[in-house]
């Protein structure tokens, strides 16, 4: 194994870095984790905790650096995938299966599932046995301002209406780009829209709230309240005791 | 064959009303203009644009929605002349000689031959689809759950073998689409699958949701973070528009070959039309007697791909709308698009809403002439377009689709989930895979499981039906025979040569 981790001169692929690996071995054995801890909660553990386990062994087995990982995209994308089919089975564990000849709910996500598992497992065993792409860098800045914009958009077009929803968002979202310039923007921002109410409000006659309303705030306040209540519903099905 | 002329006539009757023109021409013009634009592919094209045909009748909507995609296409051309920037994946080909075409300053020629074969293949294409509805529709009666089973597993396979990289992830990608497709009510019982009881995920992921994510916004967020690209607008003005009568002659024997190529390949399923325009400029290069002039501006390069991929976007239509089966990511936006004004893609369709059908079908053409009319004195707007910087684009695009999802519902969650798989989809890039098999296997989802469980359950829970049954049995045998041509390595090594090139 020890070859795999020194890089030699001579091959033009080598195994990832070993701070690389980490990384990508914390995770997995971290998400791993969660879902082995999600199986206590469910009526049908056996397969996805199986499942979970070996992944979380394999996530070490990558931060110890026994695993010579040569197609980083591939194994951990293989892996990701193998995570989200044992998701899959934990979500759908407690529904009934197959009666007599009949499939139950639960049946069809099972089955592909555990195909899609079978699957993850090939691929990652290739990113193990052949040489491959590594990751390219994620970004941070770009992708996290123009979620936020999404997100913000999302928030704030039930209570403050059409218009300081889409030229908030286009002003967040805007700054993910490095050539951003204020004056530039904020004139685009209020061109795009003034465009989208003449062509949603005017012309399309959707139904949108255009300025905010008097209890503007309040609504605002509300929607967070509502989306901790779910938060909390969820939270009580796994924390015995909750109230 | 009166009957089809008839059924024709219909079409027209239903197409030529002047509102459904006026849909037609409005969606042709808002696809060029949306399909022009660098870094929007057709699908989210479509899905960005969807909204806007919600107030729509069924007819007049579903008339929009072939017109913008038909715009989408032709504006992705027009930037592979123009800017070297395929506008889509259907045009990179184009670029080769397109673009070195509009250098020596032939771009007029170069636009309006790509509009003159597209017109010609699109002809060519509707006949067949008119003339292929009938007997195909008529063939979907035979099929039971089994063989649309079958049939949907083939669909899928092909549409994994004829994508570009590895097809064990493209297959893993649908399988992970057919997985969320579960979520939400269970078609029969009614239970709750993977919801969490979160009311909101009742009725499942909304498929423009997905959509809008992963081809939109993790496009978009991934633009940003390569270098700001420099823009090789052809600067002198575009004259000349109309070809001459040599090139005329030049293209068309491509053009027709193009149209050839391009309609076999499009009824296949699996993203036909980039297939068609990569397969008809290979084989216009190999049949050209002095193959050297390629990629130096012979307008067989032009004529031949555009000419191809437009036949192939329209005879993408044939499964669609006779065995309601989407062969690729942007029919399974039509799928979605029908769904919402209630209309059930099928053999059906035909029978039970002759107008809808064939109005579809005529109006394809139409499209295909307005394009023709409108995009050529048009060119000098779409350059002026192409002016905009990114950095000003990307957020109108971001705030368009925002606007565009919460309108479907008037749901904030939708846009949340959106933007939750915009970072799916830059993860997927990421990992090389691609999110085209993955929409397919969604839409495909529901269909697929009903079809599974009603062929057990008549089957009496016996598994080899599938393959008992001729029709459904020879299906499998060919989705077998493809996947193993596929992942054999002398197979796979031309795969990648024609990817490449």
């Amino acid at each position: 194994m020890a070859e795999d981790v020194q890089p030699s001169r001579n091959e033009p692929h080598v195994a990832e870095p070993l701070t690389d690996r980490r990384k990508g071995g914390i995770i997995i054995t971290a998400v791993a984790l969660v879902l082995l801890l999600a199986t206590f909660y469910v009526s049908s553990p056996t397969v996805p905790r199986v499942m979970a386990i070996l992944v979380a062994v394999v996530g070490v087995g990558v931060i110890a650096g026994w695993v010579p990982v040569r197609a980083p995209q591939d194994f951990y994308g293989g892996l990701a995938l193998v995570l989200l089919s044992t998701f899959a089975i934990v979500a759908s564990a407690e529904l009934p299966g197959q009666r007599g000849f009949a499939f139950g709910p639960g049946t069809a996500p099972r089955l592909f599932a555990i195909v899609l598992a079978a699957l993850g497992v090939t691929i990652a065993l290739t990113g193990v046995f052949s040489d491959g792409a590594r990751i390219e860098k994620y970004k941070i800045r770009g992708p996290v301002l123009v979620i936020v914009g999404i997100s913000l958009f999302a928030a704030l077009i039930r209570p403050f209406g059409l218009i300081i929803a889409t030229y908030l968002a286009f002003m967040v979202s805007i700054t993910g780009s490095k050539e951003m310039r204020w004056v530039e923007s904020a004139i685009a921002a209020a061109a795009m829209t003034l465009g989208c109410v003449l062509l949603f409000v005017y012309l399309l006659n959707l139904p949108f709230q255009l300025w905010p309303p008097s209890n503007a705030l309040q609504l605002f306040v509300n929607q967070f309240a509502d989306m901790f209540k779910t938060l909390y519903l969820l939270l009580q099905k796994f924390v015995p005791g909750l109230k | 064959m009166s009957e089809l002329l008839s059924n024709l006539a219909l079409g027209f009757g239903v197409a030529f009303s002047p509102m459904n023109v006026l849909f037609c021409l409005l969606g042709a013009l808002v696809g060029t203009l949306v399909g022009v634009l660098p870094g929007i592919g057709t699908v989210a094209t479509i899905a960005m644009l969807l909204p806007i045909t919600f107030g729509l009748p069924p007819v007049g909507a579903l008339i929009m929605l072939a017109g913008i995609y038909y715009g989408a296409q032709y504006g992705g051309s027009t930037t592979s002349v123009l800017v070297n920037i395929p506008g889509e994946a259907t045009s990179v080909v184009t670029c080769l000689d397109g673009h070195q075409m509009a250098r020596q300053g032939r771009a007029g020629a170069a636009l309006a031959i790509a509009a003159i074969g597209s017109f010609f293949a699109g002809c060519v294409a509707t006949v067949l689809v008119a003339a292929l509805g009938a007997p195909l529709t008529s063939l979907a009666l035979l099929f039971g759950p089994a063989e649309y089973f079958s049939l949907m597993v083939l669909g899928l396979i092909f549409a994994v073998v004829l994508a570009k990289g590895s097809v064990l992830k493209a297959i893993a990608m649908v399988l992970s689409g057919l997985l969320m497709s579960m979520v939400g009510s269970d078609l029969e019982t009614g239970a709750g699958r993977m919801t969490f009881d979160i009311a909101e995920l009742a009725d499942g992921i909304g498929f423009t949701n997905i959509a809008m994510g992963v081809f939109g916004f993790a496009e978009i967020i991934r633009n940003l973070e390569l270098p700001s690209e420099s823009r090789d607008i052809v600067s002198s003005k575009v004259t000349g528009l109309m070809p001459t009568r040599k090139d005329l002659i030049d293209a068309s024997g491509a053009i027709a070959r193009g149209t050839l190529l391009g309609s076999l390949l499009g009824i296949l399923p699996g993203g036909g039309a980039v297939i068609a325009s990569f397969a008809a400029y290979t084989f216009e290069k190999r049949m050209s007697k002095d193959p050297s002039k390629f990629g130096k501006g012979a307008i067989e390069g032009v004529a031949a791909p555009e000419s191809a991929n437009n036949a192939a976007a329209q005879t993408a239509f044939i499964p669609l709308l006779t065995l309601g089966i989407p062969p690729n990511a942007v029919m399974a936006l039509m799928v979605g698009a029908m769904t919402i004004h209630g209309i059930v893609p099928g053999p059906q369709v035909m029978t039970k809403q002759p107008e809808l059908f064939w109005g579809m079908i005529a109006s394809m053409w139409i499209g295909n002439l307005m394009l023709v009319i409108i995009n050529l004195p048009l060119v000098g707007v779409w350059v002026t377009l192409l002016r905009v910087p990114y950095r000003l684009l990307f957020p109108s695009i971001i705030v368009f689709c925002c606007i565009g999802i919460y309108s479907i519902n008037n749901a904030p969650t939708d846009v949340m989930i959106s933007a939750m798989f915009g970072v799916v989809g830059y993860w997927l890039i990421k990992h090389d895979f691609e999110a085209a098999p993955m929409l397919l296997g969604f839409v495909l989802g529901p269909l697929m499981e009903e079809n599974l469980r009603r062929a057990m359950l008549i089957a009496r829970g016996d598994a080899t039906v599938f393959f008992t049954r001729p029709i459904s049995g020879g299906l499998l045998a060919v989705a077998i025979v493809l996947l193993i041509l596929a992942v054999l390595p002398m197979i796979r090594k031309r795969r990648e040569e024609v990817f490449v090139e």
